[in-house]
């Protein structure tokens, strides 16, 4: 990849404002909360825009445009059915008790609503997280860079990995030790608009060049256009999963688990200057979220699409194997980092590498100038990922580990510099967890596996917390320890078909084969979810119940409604998540 | 927040929309450079539409005057106001 002046100078002036926001925001940060919870003074667009971007980071874009090449049109499940539902969940039910019980974190939320140490264990498996989400996003960046030779001549290549990983790690550190939580949004805000201007002219003109999306169904076999083609069964779909591990796993226990529980997002609404903003945040962003695959999961079609017109696949067709038949446009082959050698399976047939899908439309489509704004907009989202990590958790370091066990009672300006500490030992830590990520195909699919552990049993523990007053900190504790034992279990003992026993399950006993490793994440969420559950349940039940007015605030039938009284029917959340959800169901339709 | 975002939002895509459209005017009519983008010239075209962006973020922006809130106290602290402005 060449880069002229032009294209580094539209790089060097996003840089300048991402640390210049941190620096003209510096004066503001004057208290702990300013630091951490933005003083809880931003509007709710600002938090909604900020809501979807520090969700959209390398892994996002990447993953997804990768996924887009490989499984087709059904990638956008993870928006639609993925995300939609879960934002709007979040909005009308769960925000008046994370905004209204005012925690200052989801941990905190947990010790209000249970005890001391169901907070002690989410906070540590959620920090645990964000250094290791933050880390693969870093060195996803880092490969990247590698791969594209952005750095070349510039840098010895021996030292590109290095210098990526620190250099990136440094701007991150930068901007939020100066301008905290608030930083991190105002960029996050600056990464969602220049996203949708790098991408939006690669889909426009992608799409041109294969003649629309008509010439994309025309191009490609009807499993890739179709979004609900062959989800009856898990053999006739690109995925592997059928509808009910789909809908259930992903479009409930994870996507729950993970928009209505994460710290990372929830942080975002928190932020919200009231909790009529904080209701709203997850449904303006929702709207956005709903059309972003037609950004990232589109390009990757418009990729594989590209000079494959050989492809005359019968619409009624089982699933279309990745070997030689699958189209693969223009995404270039896999090469070994090693060799510098093209990758070939057991059969000899060439691998691609579907990561290379975007910035391969990039370079494909982009002149000098416009090349520099899409480079931007995939740094952007890269910043975008590892920031919401980064403050993440340096409020749960700060709060929920450092003020409940270490130090109680500190000044709050200690606690300010504290936050800031952990600013810089957040990012030292990603970068050695950036060191450990492993080869993994998709980095999707890495994800993914934590989320099933982690949060996949979470949202049962919420879900009862919030809505059953009998629900008691031993349950909600043991269920939680439970549940993420019984994912553990269930990767031990099933794997995806064409692997070996290992990292990715079977490493205890294979009892069941699943038809892929998207089918087999799913139903460990499922898995962990419902043992959660039913533990929680059970131990609540034998456990001595809080008296009922502790929870005033904290669980559903015990609080009072929020207030609408003051607003008109069009100014409600309700409203505003009916539409929303009127909308899913049309885009749905579309491309049934 | 004393910041309201859409300056600096307005400001960068004034500066990269600017950058691009200038580059886009200098370099018409050069065919090989926008090959890759089918004829389009796409630096002057979309530069040209993130300036307008840039323009109407910043004038809005501006309109709101929070640069001159003082910074203490601060807007949200100011004693009686009950909704934050923006």
């Amino acid at each position: 990849m060449t880069l002229t002046y032009v294209d580094w100078l539209i790089v060097l002036v996003y840089f300048a404002f991402v640390l210049g926001i941190g620096f003209a925001l510096k004066r503001y940060m004057r208290t702990s909360n300013d630091f951490f919870l933005a003083g809880r003074s931003i509007p709710a667009w600002v938090c909604g825009l900020a809501f979807i971007s520090a969700n959209l980071g390398a892994q996002e874009v990447i993953g997804m445009g990768a996924s887009g090449a490989k499984y087709g049109i059904l990638t956008s499940h993870f928006y639609w059915i993925g995300a939609i539902p879960a934002m709007c969940f979040v909005g009308i039910f769960m925000m008046p008790f994370y905004y209204g019980s005012k925690a200052r974190s989801v941990p905190e939320f947990l010790r209000l609503r249970f005890d001391e140490k169901t907070r002690a264990l989410n906070a540590f498996s959620f920090a645990f997280m964000t250094i290791f989400s933050s880390g693969i996003s870093m060195y996803a960046m880092a490969l990247l860079i590698q791969r594209l030779g952005l750095f070349h001549g510039i840098v010895p290549d021996v030292y590109v990995f290095h210098v990526s990983i620190v250099l990136s790690g440094l701007i991150v550190l930068g901007y939020i030790f100066l301008g905290g939580l608030t930083s991190a949004i105002y960029n996050e805000v600056l990464q969602f608009f220049l996203i949708v201007a790098g991408f939006l002219p690669l889909v426009w003109v992608g799409l041109r060049n294969v003649g629309g999306w008509s010439g994309i169904k025309h191009t490609l076999p009807a499993t890739m256009t179709q979004s609900w083609h062959g989800m009856a069964h898990a053999s006739t779909n690109t995925l592997g999963v059928e509808w009910i591990g789909l809908t259930m796993g992903l479009g409930f226990v994870l996507s729950f688990g993970y928009w209505c529980t994460d710290f990372l997002v929830v942080q975002r609404a928190m932020a919200a200057d009231s909790e009529l903003s904080a209701r709203r945040v997850p449904l303006i962003a929702a709207i956005p979220k709903m059309f972003f695959p037609f950004l990232v999961i589109l390009p990757g079609l418009i990729a594989v699409s590209i000079g494959s017109h050989t492809v005359t696949a019968p619409a009624s067709s089982v699933a279309v194997p990745l070997d030689q038949q699958h189209p693969h446009g223009i995404i270039p082959q896999k090469m070994d980092p090693i060799t510098a050698k093209p990758v070939v399976d057991a059969n000899g047939v060439p691998v691609y590498d579907y990561d290379l899908a975007i910035p391969a439309m990039l370079l494909h489509f982009f002149p000098t100038g416009m090349l520099g704004l899409g480079l931007t907009a995939l740094l952007a989202s890269f910043m975008s990922g590892m920031a919401g990590n980064v403050t993440a958790f340096n409020t749960v370091w700060t709060y929920d580990i450092y003020q409940a066990y270490i130090n109680k009672r500190a000044t709050d300006s200690h606690y300010l510099w504290m936050g800031r500490m952990a600013t810089v030992g957040g990012i030292v830590l990603s970068i050695g967890a950036a060191y450990l990520a492993t080869s993994f195909n998709n980095i999707m699919d890495a994800l993914q596996l934590i989320f099933a552990f982690v949060n996949a049993p979470l949202f049962a523990t919420f879900l009862l917390g919030m809505f059953w007053k009998r629900t008691t900190g031993h349950g909600a504790f043991s269920g939680l320890i439970l549940g993420t034992f019984g994912a553990l279990l269930h990767h031990g003992l099933t794997i995806p078909a064409g692997y070996m026993a290992g990292i990715h399950g079977g490493w205890l006993h294979i009892v069941h084969t699943y038809p892929s490793d998207m089918a087999q994440n799913f139903w460990t969420a499922i898995f962990a979810f419902t043992i959660n559950l039913l533990v929680t349940i059970g131990v609540s039940l034998l456990s001595e119940p809080r008296p009922e007015p502790e929870l005033v605030g904290l669980v559903y039938s015990l609080t009072p409604r929020p207030v609408e009284g003051h607003l008109e029917w069009h100014q409600k959340p309700a409203t505003l998540a009916i539409a929303v959800l009127g909308m899913l169901v049309i885009l749905n339709l579309v491309f049934a | 927040m004393g910041l309201d975002i859409r300056i600096p939002l307005g400001m960068i895509f004034l500066a990269i929309g600017g950058i691009m459209a200038l580059f886009g005017i200098f370099t018409q009519g050069d065919a090989e450079l926008y090959q890759k983008s089918m004829g389009i010239n796409l630096n002057l075209l979309w530069g040209a539409v993130m300036f307008a962006f840039g323009a109407v973020m910043f004038f809005i922006g501006r309109r709101q005057k929070w640069q001159d809130d003082p910074v203490n106290p601060r807007p949200w602290e100011t004693p009686g106001k009950v909704k934050p402005r923006h």
